[in-house]
């Protein structure tokens, strides 16, 4: 693994590993709570909209943001951090993350497979598929990026075609895509509006913020390989707002460590990452604040 | 089977851009020309919606080219 094995005993992988193994236990259910409460309130706004007792703007609004934390519960099921190894729990990875993608019209397979391989190839021009976004010279190049739709996933598969497993969960995932675009189509007919202001427009903007903090501002002009392809950054923005995508870099590092105890660990881990200079880490504040989360 | 599969999927990745036009967009623009009460008719919406997929379609893109 490049970059393992160049610094003092004291900060050697196996050490970092432990760490990061002891944030890598709780059971994370805050994330459950948020992507299957986002996607319920979704869910209820059609009915709450359609029958009057909530404007379409109101309804539109409430959408948008539930489409904004729609896809870090998924995240954490594409990484088994639901069920954490347990066969008897994955059921729990696989509903919470279908459910959650209702919003964003994302299906989970296509997900999985796509993000196992941008953490296998981070930054790689060829193998990467968040590369496009995360190679965009600037916010605007990221929002057009966002709508290529099919054009990204046929290069994708391309460049998989040979690699069974993920072909099997892409074509999975492409029937759900299709399931979606079907839905989307049949609802626009009846409910256009509706389907416009509740469904269409927020799953965009979704994406579009999805696109900025998760594949951009951590990957944006940086290297290929371990403790280099993502960095610590700092925003004008509290952390809650925007899903502590500082913090990413940990995520690459160990994607076992639960979103919510990334605080900690990268409190714990700061002198190993320090010592590997992850870009960034040395503005590493001591106690890293704002996350109302971590103190429930 | 696999040769109706082939041609459903061949389909949908060469026309989604213009049935997606017809069918959302059209659907949408007469939706919105009936919130506005015009007299036109829903058919001349969803023309707009299938040109505005047509012109998707030959672009590869909806907005911009990246």
């Amino acid at each position: 693994m490049e970059g393992v094995g160049q610094v003092a005993e004291e900060f050697s992988f196996d050490k970092e590993k432990e760490i990061a193994r002891s944030f890598s236990k709780r059971f994370q259910w805050e994330m459950m709570l948020i992507g299957v409460g986002q996607a319920t309130i979704w869910l209820c706004l059609w009915p709450l909209v359609i029958y009057g007792y909530i404007s379409l703007f109101v309804g539109s609004l409430i959408a948008i943001v539930c489409a904004c934390f729609a896809y870090l519960p998924s995240h954490e099921a594409q990484h088994g951090n639901f069920s954490r190894g347990n066969p008897k729990r994955r059921w729990i990875d696989s509903f919470v993350s279908h459910y959650t993608l209702i919003t964003l019209m994302f299906p989970h397979d296509l997900m999985r497979c796509t993000h196992m391989k941008h953490h296998a190839y981070t930054n790689n021009p060829e193998k990467d598929p968040d590369y496009d976004t995360a190679s965009s010279k600037s916010i605007w190049g990221v929002i057009v990026a966002t709508q290529a739709g099919i054009t990204k996933y046929q290069s994708i598969a391309e460049t998989y075609k040979d690699d069974k497993a993920f072909m099997k969960s892409f074509h999975k995932g492409l029937n759900v895509a299709l399931m979606y675009r079907a839905i989307l189509l049949i609802l626009v007919v009846m409910f256009p509006l509706e389907a416009l202001l509740l469904w269409w427009l927020p799953s965009k903007v979704g994406v579009i913020y999805l696109s900025a903090f998760f594949s951009w501002y951590p990957h944006y002009q940086m290297d290929t390989g371990r403790y280099k392809d993502t960095k610590f950054w700092s925003h004008w923005m509290p952390r809650y707002l925007n899903h502590s995508m500082q913090l990413h870099f940990v995520h690459h590092l160990h994607p076992g460590i639960g979103h919510y105890d990334e605080p900690k660990a990268i409190e714990a881990l700061k002198p190993f990452l320090v010592a590997r200079k992850v870009p960034g880490a040395e503005e590493i504040p001591e106690r890293v604040e704002y996350n109302p989360l971590i103190k429930l | 089977m696999e040769k109706l599969n082939t041609i459903i999927s061949n389909h949908i990745s060469n026309w989604n851009m213009v049935w997606f036009g017809l069918i959302f967009w059209g659907s949408v623009f007469n939706a919105i020309a009936a919130n506005y009460e015009t007299t036109l008719s829903p058919i001349l919406w969803y023309a707009c919606g299938l040109l505005l997929g047509t012109v998707a379609k030959i672009r590869g893109t909806w907005l911009w080219k990246a």
